[in-house]
């Protein structure tokens, strides 16, 4: 019968798996009604005495009525121990309720495993807390979901807007958690995407040692879906022109050539259109000076970021580098042909604005480099042939010049357009490099030393 | 009193299981109006200065003040302004309250490096023997000396003064009075017995658990899972729960990630997180069960100055799903079932409690409504918004309940006014340490400690 079936339940829990049984427990668990639980207890005790006077049982009881305190009456409810139980009750002036409230196998010293189990059951059965419960208020509804997304359309409005920009701007932060999503402008968007696919292989790539080819312009294009192909396109040139231009000491090549190698099927993907690349250039201009100081320091933290599970870029954006990287690196052969298309044609719209953009961007560059990141202004030795007019022969000189290049594979790329501007620039250059050699050949070995040897070394300028 | 008459029934539970448990409907609402309209702040500036909240006091007071001046010392008292005095007159003079005190914390001297002073450590009360009292007015100030108790009054109240100004530029005072009472609202309340259950000082996240178990045998005697069907019939009269601040504990408070090293509060919670889930679960308890009014206190998330803004829903998001929750400012304002409210955190008495001798919260909180004013002391010792258009503190109506939490112990005194005004005054102690909260019947304004314990290894008795 129902009876016994309970009480057989609370034997089991009682004695068997040795639990703490409150009335609430009970209640919960075999579902129903607090009062009947307590009455269960109690009927239980009662029989369990009856059979077996040395059942090792002990029952905690809770007692409620008036006592007189301080000249006013004071409402007390305690829960006691068994042994407690007549002192309790007698002083209290008026008893307004006895009822069992737990039974146990072993004496309690404390009422904290009463809490303990108590919280536990409620916590999992947060939902339907009052289902047992002996008031029911009709009040208690839940708010209808229209009510509650007006209160929360406001907040999740800021929040909502470029969660790609939200990608970006978490690993750029310095090892702060992730903050709101500042840019909203789409030139920033473009940049920082770019940035985005930058720090979040880096992770992901920090192991891997392969070379990217030259992708500068797509490379740097954002690698999230988001960014329009506006943006596309400024980082296009961006990349191509303005990481000749911008160098950095020690910023590691590394992150780059991940991040080239993933951009390329990016811009596949997306359609590319020229709107007015020179009118974002000057935008770019600032907005890249204050990015690679931004990149410098989120490199210089790496360390940090990758403590740091909370600022990972969104999990879509990460598989979707994941995927593009896995198409990349699967053979070094691959990693030629795919990207090598590519820059062509990214250099076919590009190299109009390139070169104006390049000149633009030297005087910035100058600024940028003391902090710059990830395009480097390397001295590197190189030998230049040229005829002497004075004396009519030929000579070949080995100097030192002045290049900018992200690692190894921008030079591939970059060779025809940075070749054609670095001529002029030589002759000028020449003699103050010569008396640097010293300075730069610590420079350029040191360079030389953080780089990492890749296969595109056999493609270097000459 | 509550439970009375649970007693016939009250080992109605001793027994087998009854076939049927009743279940109790709880009491309906009446009427519920959330009055705290002037306590909501929208656009806030803080590029005010903060003498245009005395002058909104004053002008707001003043017809008040001189109405009872008239009452008190004849209709044909002169009513002078400071600039008016004449030497030797006796006149009345309203104005606000100055107290200069000497152990008064003062940023300035604190900065100040000619003095080269180590910050005052917080003392429990910053009186001194040589306090003075200066009355200002729109214009100019007074020394006052003679029948004034330097010691019980505090800065910023607004009274009137009865006396003449003497030759050393000091005014004589021979009588004072404040703003009394304001006027009563009528009286609306049920003709049955309705309960509101007024706690404060929960304390969660202290790391201590001595009142957890009491912090739930609160929830469940409110929501009827305690008890026999006779007290669980009379928890269904509650009608409302008012939580009147500190639901965090000060522990909470810790600002480790200003005092150390990055490294080693980097990946550290604050502490208040898990206390606000705690708090989220047990608001979710009683909210299925009874209408909830939270009010923020001194260690709550929510800003400092008064008024205090609710508490954000979003950090509460298991319980803001019930309508029942309703989160609200401290000081706090509504007719609840006819009866109107007014209650505070503490954050004024225990702020006038620092500033004058009166050392009984009960004394300080009638003090307070005899003055007209919540918080006088604001904003000179404690933090409040620059208010400029009206000063939202001051008492327009004589509420019938006045309470404030988080006080020492438990106190409850019914105030007679002249023009039948009947208030209850309640000091709401702090539930962490005393394990009490208070019942409020709205039928006859009585009020009723109720105390939950447990047992300790400790107990004896």
């Amino acid at each position: 019968m129902e009876d016994e079936l309970y009480l057989e339940n609370i034997d089991e829990f009682v004695t068997d798996q040795n639990r703490i049984v409150t009335y609430k427990w009970l209640s919960y668990t075999l579902g129903v009604h607090v009062n009947q639980a307590k009455q269960m207890l109690y009927d239980y005790v009662e029989r369990k005495r009856k059979e077996n006077s040395g059942a090792q049982l002990h029952v905690t009881y809770l007692v409620a009525g008036n006592l007189i305190q301080n000249g006013h009456i004071c409402h007390k409810v305690a829960v006691v121990r068994e042994d407690k139980l007549e002192a309790m009750k007698s002083k209290l002036a008026t008893i307004a309720s006895v009822h069992v409230y737990s039974i146990q196998k072993a004496l309690l010293k404390d009422s904290g495993p009463l809490y303990n189990t108590d919280y536990d059951i409620v916590k999992t059965n947060l939902h339907n807390c009052s289902k047992f419960s002996a008031i029911h208020c009709a009040a208690a509804v839940p708010r209808t979901s229209a009510e509650v997304p007006q209160v929360q359309t406001s907040v999740q409005a800021g929040s909502q807007t470029p969660s790609d920009t939200n990608a970006v701007s978490v690993p750029v932060v310095n090892g702060h958690g992730p903050s709101t999503a500042k840019q909203t402008a789409q030139q920033p968007k473009g940049i920082m995407g770019m940035f985005a696919a930058k720090a979040a292989s880096k992770p992901q790539d920090t192991n891997k040692e392969t070379k990217a080819e030259a992708k500068e312009a797509p490379g740097v294009s954002a690698v999230s879906s988001k960014p329009p192909a506006k943006g596309n396109i400024m980082n296009n040139f961006f990349g191509k022109a303005a990481m000749n231009k911008l160098k950095v000491n020690s910023v590691p090549e590394q992150p780059k050539e991940e991040k080239e190698v993933v951009k390329p099927s990016v811009p596949v993907a997306e359609p590319e259109s020229s709107p007015s690349p020179v009118v974002e250039k000057p935008g770019k201009k600032t907005e890249s000076a204050r990015i690679q100081q931004k990149d410098k320091k989120s490199k210089m933290k790496r360390m940090d970021k990758s403590d740091n599970e909370e600022e990972r870029v969104p999990e879509n954006l990460k598989k979707k580098r994941k995927r593009i990287k896995q198409l990349q690196s699967d053979s070094s052969d691959e990693e030629d042909v795919p990207p090598s298309p590519m820059p062509e044609e990214e250099k076919a719209p590009s190299p109009p604005p390139v070169p104006a953009l390049k000149t633009e961007l030297e005087p910035a560059s100058t600024e940028v480099s003391a902090g710059g990141k990830k395009r480097k202004r390397k001295r590197v030795l190189k030998s230049k042939m040229f005829i002497d007019e004075e004396e009519g022969c030929m000579v070949t000189e080995k100097v030192y010049e002045s290049e900018s290049c992200t690692d190894s594979e921008d030079d591939f790329a970059k060779s025809k357009p940075p070749a054609a501007q670095k001529q002029p620039v030589l002759p000028m250059r020449k003699e103050p490099k010569e008396e640097r050699k010293n300075l730069k050949k610590g420079a350029a070995t040191a360079n030389r030393a953080n780089k990492q040897v890749s296969i595109m070394g056999f493609f270097q300028k000459k | 009193m509550f439970s009375e008459q649970a007693t016939p029934t009250a080992q109605g539970l001793l027994a087998p299981p009854s076939a049927e448990a009743s279940t109790f409907t709880r009491v309906p609402v009446l009427a519920y109006a959330d009055c705290s309209q002037p306590f909501r702040l929208g656009e806030r500036s803080f590029s005010r200065q903060y003498a245009h909240i005395y002058a909104a006091r004053l002008i707001e007071m003043r017809p008040i003040l001189e109405e009872r001046a008239r009452q008190k010392w004849g209709n044909g008292v002169a009513l002078r302004k400071l600039c008016e005095l004449r030497a030797g007159e006796k006149c009345c003079v309203v104005g606000t309250l100055f107290k200069a005190m000497q152990l008064q914390p003062s940023i300035l001297q604190e900065i100040s490096e000619e003095h080269n002073l180590v910050p005052q450590p917080p003392l429990p009360k910053y009186i001194h023997p040589s306090d003075e009292l200066i009355l200002e007015d729109e214009l100019q100030r007074i020394k006052l000396e003679g029948a004034v108790e330097v010691q019980r009054l505090v800065t910023g109240t607004i009274f009137a003064v009865y006396g003449s100004e003497q030759d050393d530029g000091k005014f004589l005072v021979e009588d004072h009075c404040f703003a009394d009472l304001p006027r009563p609202l009528p009286w609306n309340g049920p003709s049955s017995d309705r309960f509101v259950l007024l706690v404060s000082g929960l304390g969660l996240g202290s790391g201590s658990g001595d009142s957890l178990l009491s912090t739930q045998l609160l929830v469940d005697v409110v929501t009827g899972q305690l008890g026999a069907e006779g007290e669980q019939s009379c928890a269904a009269q509650i009608s409302r729960v008012i939580l009147a601040g500190n639901l965090l504990s000060q522990n909470t408070q810790s600002r480790d990630t200003i005092n150390k090293a990055k490294y080693l509060t980097k990946k550290t919670q604050a502490a208040s997180v898990e206390a606000v889930k705690m708090l989220d679960e047990i608001l979710l308890q009683l909210c299925t069960s009874v209408p909830v009014d939270v009010m923020p206190g001194e260690f709550d998330p929510t800003n400092y100055t008064l008024p205090q803004q609710p508490l954000h829903h979003c950090m509460l998001p298991l319980a803001s799903a019930y309508s029942t929750l309703q989160l609200v400012t401290n000081p706090y304002q509504a007719d609840v079932d006819g009866i109107r409210f007014l209650g505070t955190s503490g954050q004024n008495v225990s702020d006038i409690f620092k500033y004058s001798s009166m050392d009984d919260y009960l004394e300080i909180l009638e003090w307070t409504l005899l003055a007209g004013h919540i918080s006088p002391t604001a904003p000179d010792t404690l933090g409040c918004y620059p208010f400029y258009k009206s000063d939202p503190f001051i008492l327009t109506d004589c509420p019938h309940v006045y309470f404030c939490g988080n006080a020492p112990r438990f106190q409850s005194k019914l105030l007679k006014g002249e023009h039948g005004q009947q208030v209850l005054l309640v000091t709401v102690p702090t539930f962490s340490t005393t394990q009490t909260a208070c019942l409020v019947n709205l039928r006859n304004l009585s009020c009723q400690p109720i105390s939950f314990s447990g047992f300790g290894t400790e107990d004896d008795d």
